[in-house]
């Protein structure tokens, strides 16, 4: 390259000007500037920093900028006044406007700082790479190559930005710089002659496959939610990724230079000719992953190329070894020709191995979400994104937003369900199985003062009201798992306004519908309000969640866990007081309609068995999940209670600013908006560990508590798909399952030895005999259920553990 | 002056603690950038520094050896309404604090940050925040002793690719407020979520 270095090793090319195209959001007028020491100004507005960098000598004023057609702009020469207005400042005085934020002041750089300033250059150091992309390759440099780019390009599906990986790669920049307009001009070595050196077309063809499934998926993560910088970098610092090249022409450029490989197998070993054609046939079972993805058709078919990829990718990381690696054609120099402000940063470095392992957790997860498109019912959808994500680690953003497009692309969920659809099955599940409500035929009564139409209305209204709402919940979870948390606490509010908007339509329904109410022996009489108790049901769960993540995110100190833990107890017991009611007037319609009584809510159609016998079945099934959550989440409150009151676990550690209310009323003040369910009576909570309870009657407690959850979870993996209505997701809940089950386990066996401690220590206490560790998540047998291990510090008699 | 104090396991004695001032800058700015920098992959621009101190320099606080008055400590605040939700707080936040290493462990940081919560406080504010990486377990210990809470997790916050928890501090009660904590998301920054 020409090097217009000057004597300060400093080349404005590389950094002013790409400064200039990224300060194209800031405002177009001075904003801030500080004063040095020197009296060298520094101003952190780059449109004005060209001209007042080579101090001493004043430069040439510069040319009015180029007004084009924008006439009743004037421009002046404000150096000079600049200048003698500055030099009343004191050195660190500032000078800012009101709207100049931290987040601006952070973005400002330094000149001739190596770390800040992208075109500095270390003494000797040249502006770009020097690479000489013509020179012939060997076939074991290609592989070296190729394999040191599949590592880059696994690190930028992690999460780092192209510039740092795969815009690092010599070839790749040449490719791309400048803009080829054809498939001929997308070449590292333009303008060659009719003569392709074999191994120059076959990593050109590499390279071609390469950077057009990076564009595929770039798109698709843009299209889809997700968190940029924080789950992905889209930023292709203006560099087009082939976007106008067409993916078959690629496609066939790829077939091509397989054939080239396996013409030169003789001359260049078997070997080393298949290790080439399987990683051309990667490239090219990728894009068909992605042309596939978008028709959401049959999950069977579409998995063909993701498994092409799976048994392909094994084959390249056996023939690992063949390849010579080429460091020379890495550079992390071509970042300064990047639109960036960043000087140039390192390259990530991944492993071989975690390339490997990356790779094939991606081609994994990519097979396995496919299975979301065997839908079968609401909550078996449900089951599948939660268990989905919840996998450690978490699938990859480009999975997460894969799944995305299949449950929502173009408001086609699944691509064959309405969004009607969905949300009618699940109020048919939970509440609604043969309903009235949810009968198609009233769409097509025309008389307004039929009962039917105004049905149809306020249905459609409670629709249009709650579907967002809803479809959200599978979108949240589709997120990173901090995201997930802080965004349910987003839906708590959302579906605190449904539950009050379907409140008001549940009441105008039963009044259409002259629902009389149920004389239930428990509780008097009870409405059956079946759109605002949908709508409760899931308030309830989102808030259970973000409980929960709390405790997968170590969100909480040790001292909150038993409060935590008891909220999450009183949550569940409240949905499991939900749930009853729900079977009340599910089995009341279904006691009418086997008896052949008439009810004015049931519509009797074929599927009205089959929807009362899912319905019953769904409830059952919740109800176990509901109550095992709440004895288990009860019984750790006691345990925490127990270990607090023995001096275990410090119940109100010293902290000299500000206070345990104040404290507390900080952790519940997203769930204290809601006024259902409002707040548990704390007073309950304190009386656990009241004066006339011993740490071993809470803890007899606490175990007595298990035995009956112990059988339903014992129960509960014995399930069927059908049963636990995890259609496609069966063996990842039941892992789930049979997790929470170790867990209650652990506190189980935690009891019995705490209490066994008790009695052979009389009234010494455990203290300084016993040590309680809470350990990480990853350490707990289910990432929801902190069970602390105990650490025994001397030789205690009794059976228990050492 | 710009390079850290030596190494040192011995305790200093009694460090002097003093409030920042303008009049300081030329002598302790380039340690107090040497010293917070010093573990950064990507180092402030002076601008940042100058931001927060010419704007509450009050907020800073530095430790200094006894005898050479070398900078040992520093801790660098800010304190404004929070205006992104309505009603606005007050809050203080916690930008920087850095320890030379062959001082840690002896209570300079949390004496720091003491000094500013009680300056903050006596200016009224509502609640203190800040940002710590997952991986500082001793940051996090030292703020969550003097009352902190993690309020929430930042997935690959800071540029290395590391998480973060934000940490608050309630000095006030907040009862009928709008939540504002979990309110950051869908913005377009919280400014807090930067620095």
């Amino acid at each position: 390259m020409d090097s217009n270095i000057d004597d300060t090793q400093h080349s404005p090319a590389g950094s002013y000007q790409q400064r200039a195209t990224s300060s194209g959001t800031l405002p177009n007028e001075f904003v801030g500037l500080s004063i040095t020491n020197s009296q060298h100004l520094q101003l952190h507005h780059q449109a004005f920093a060209d001209d007042y960098l080579q101090p001493p000598l004043p430069p040439p004023p510069p040319p009015p900028p180029a007004m084009g057609d924008n006439s009743g702009v004037i421009a002046f020469d404000i150096t000079e006044k600049f200048r003698i207005a500055a030099q009343t400042l004191e050195p660190g005085e500032l000078v800012k406007d009101g709207h100049f934020t931290l987040f601006e002041s952070v973005g400002a750089l330094e000149i001739m700082d190596p770390k800040m300033d992208s075109g500095f250059l270390a003494p000797g150091e040249s502006l770009d790479e020097d690479y000489d992309v013509t020179r012939p390759l060997l076939p074991r440099e290609v592989i070296g190559i190729i394999d040191r780019l599949l590592s880059l390009e696994m690190a930028w599906h992690l999460g780092h930005p192209l510039s740092q990986t795969l815009l690092t790669n010599v070839y790749i920049e040449r490719m791309l710089n400048p803009e080829p307009m054809s498939l001929e001009e997308a070449d590292f070595i333009r303008d060659r002659g009719a003569e392709k050196d074999p191994m120059h077309q076959v990593l050109r063809a590499y390279c071609l496959g390469l950077v057009k499934t990076c564009w595929f998926v770039n798109e698709r993560i843009k299209q889809e939610h997700y968190h940029e910088e924080e789950d992905f970098v889209t930023n292709t610092y203006t560099r087009s990724l082939l976007e106008d090249i067409d993916a078959d022409e690629i496609r066939d450029e790829i077939m091509e230079a397989r054939k080239v490989v396996y013409n030169l197998r003789h001359r260049i070993t078997d070997e080393v000719s298949w290790a080439l054609g399987f990683r051309l046939e990667l490239r090219s079972a990728f894009l068909r992953v992605i042309e596939l993805s978008d028709l959401r058709s049959d999950p069977d078919s579409l998995s063909l190329p993701w498994s092409q990829m799976k048994s392909v990718w094994e084959a390249i990381e056996k023939s690992r070894h063949l390849g010579t690696p080429v460091p020379e054609a890495f550079s992390t120099k071509i970042q300064r020709r990047l639109a960036s402000t960043m000087p140039p940063r390192p390259i990530v470095e991944l492993s071989p191995d975690e390339t490997y392992k990356h790779f094939k957790k991606l081609i994994a997860d990519g097979i396995a979400v496919l299975d979301v498109l065997k839908y079968e019912d609401t909550q078996s959808l449900l089951n599948f994104v939660v268990t989905f994500q919840a996998q450690k680690p978490q699938p990859m953003v480009y999975i997460r937003t894969l799944l995305q497009s299949f449950l929502f692309k173009d408001m086609v969920i699944l691509g064959r369900l309405s969004i009607r659809h969905i949300l009618d099955a699940d109020l048919c599940l939970i509440a609604l199985p043969s309903a009235r409500l949810l009968d198609r035929t009233n769409d097509l009564v025309e008389a307004p003062h039929h009962p039917h139409y105004a049905i149809a209305h306020q249905m459609e209204l409670f629709r249009q009201r709650a579907a967002q709402s809803y479809l959200d919940i599978f979108r949240v979870f589709c997120q990173n798992r901090c995201r997930i948390r802080r965004t349910l606490f987003h839906s708590i509010h959302d579906w605190d306004a449904v539950h009050a908007d379907a409140l008001d339509i549940d009441s105008l329904l039963q009044h259409q519908l002259e629902e009389p109410h149920i004389t239930y022996e428990k509780s008097g009489p009870l409405w059956n309000k079946p759109l605002s108790s949908w709508a409760y049901f899931y308030k309830l769960r989102i808030m259970e969640w973000c409980v929960q993540f709390g405790f997968e995110l170590e969100i909480y100190a040790p001292d909150e866990l038993p409060k935590m833990y008891y909220y999450l107890y009183w949550l569940t017991r409240t949905r499991v007081k939900l749930i009853e009611h729900f079977r009340i007037f599910v089995n009341s319609r279904y006691a009418d309609y086997t008896a052949g009584i008439p009810n004015c809510l049931t519509v009797n159609t074929n599927v009205t068995e089959n929807e009362f016998i899912r319905s019953r079945a769904y409830l059952n099934q919740a109800h176990f999940e509901a109550a095992a959550t709440s004895d288990m989440a009860e019984s750790l409150t006691l345990i925490y209670k127990a270990l607090m009151k023995e001096k275990l676990i410090d119940s109100s550690p010293p902290q000299p600013y500000g206070n345990d209310a104040l404290r507390f009323q900080f952790r519940m003040r997203g769930f204290a908006r809601c006024d259902i369910p409002g707040l548990p009576e704390w007073e309950e909570y304190l009386s656990l560990d009241g004066p006339r309870y011993t740490s071993a009657t809470m803890l007899e407690h606490a175990k007595h508590l298990l035995i009956e959850t112990r059988r339903w979870l014992e129960g509960m993996c014995e399930l069927s798909p059908d049963k636990s209505f995890t259609f496609n997701c069966h063996e990842r809940w039941k892992e789930g399952v049979e997790n929470i089950l170790r867990s209650l386990i652990a506190m189980d066996e935690l009891c019995g030895r705490l209490l066994e401690l008790i009695e052979l220590r009389g009234a010494g206490g455990l203290e300084g005999v016993v040590k309680v560790e809470i350990g990480k998540p990853k350490d707990w047998h289910h990432e929801f259920w902190a069970v602390p291990t105990l650490v025994e510090l001397k030789g205690v008699e009794g059976g228990g553990k050492k | 002056m710009a390079e850290t104090p030596p190494s040192s396991t011995s305790h200093p004695g009694n460090l002097k603690y003093i409030r920042y001032d303008h009049s300081l800058e030329t002598k302790y700015l380039p340690a107090i950038r040497a010293l917070i920098s010093k573990d950064l992959s990507e180092p402030y621009s002076i601008y940042v520094y100058r931001y927060f101190l010419y704007q509450w320099g009050h907020l800073c606080f530095l430790a200094l050896h006894p005898t050479t008055e070398d900078l040992i400590g520093v801790i660098i605040c800010k304190l404004e309404p929070h205006i992104s939700h309505s009603p606005p707080t007050l809050r203080g936040y916690i930008a920087m604090l850095a320890v030379s290493s062959g001082y840690r462990g002896h209570g300079i940081a949390t004496t720091l940050v003491k000094m500013g919560i009680e300056a903050m406080t006596q200016r009224n504010a509502d609640e203190v925040v800040l940002e710590t990486e997952e991986t500082n377990i001793p940051a996090m210990r030292l703020y969550e002793r003097l009352g902190f809470l993690r309020s929430k997790k930042l997935h690959r916050y800071y540029l290395n690719g590391s998480s973060a928890y934000r940490l608050v501090l309630l000095l006030k009660n907040a009862e009928g407020e709008e939540d504002r904590d979990f309110d950051a998301e869908g913005m377009a920054l919280d400014e807090d979520e930067i620095s």
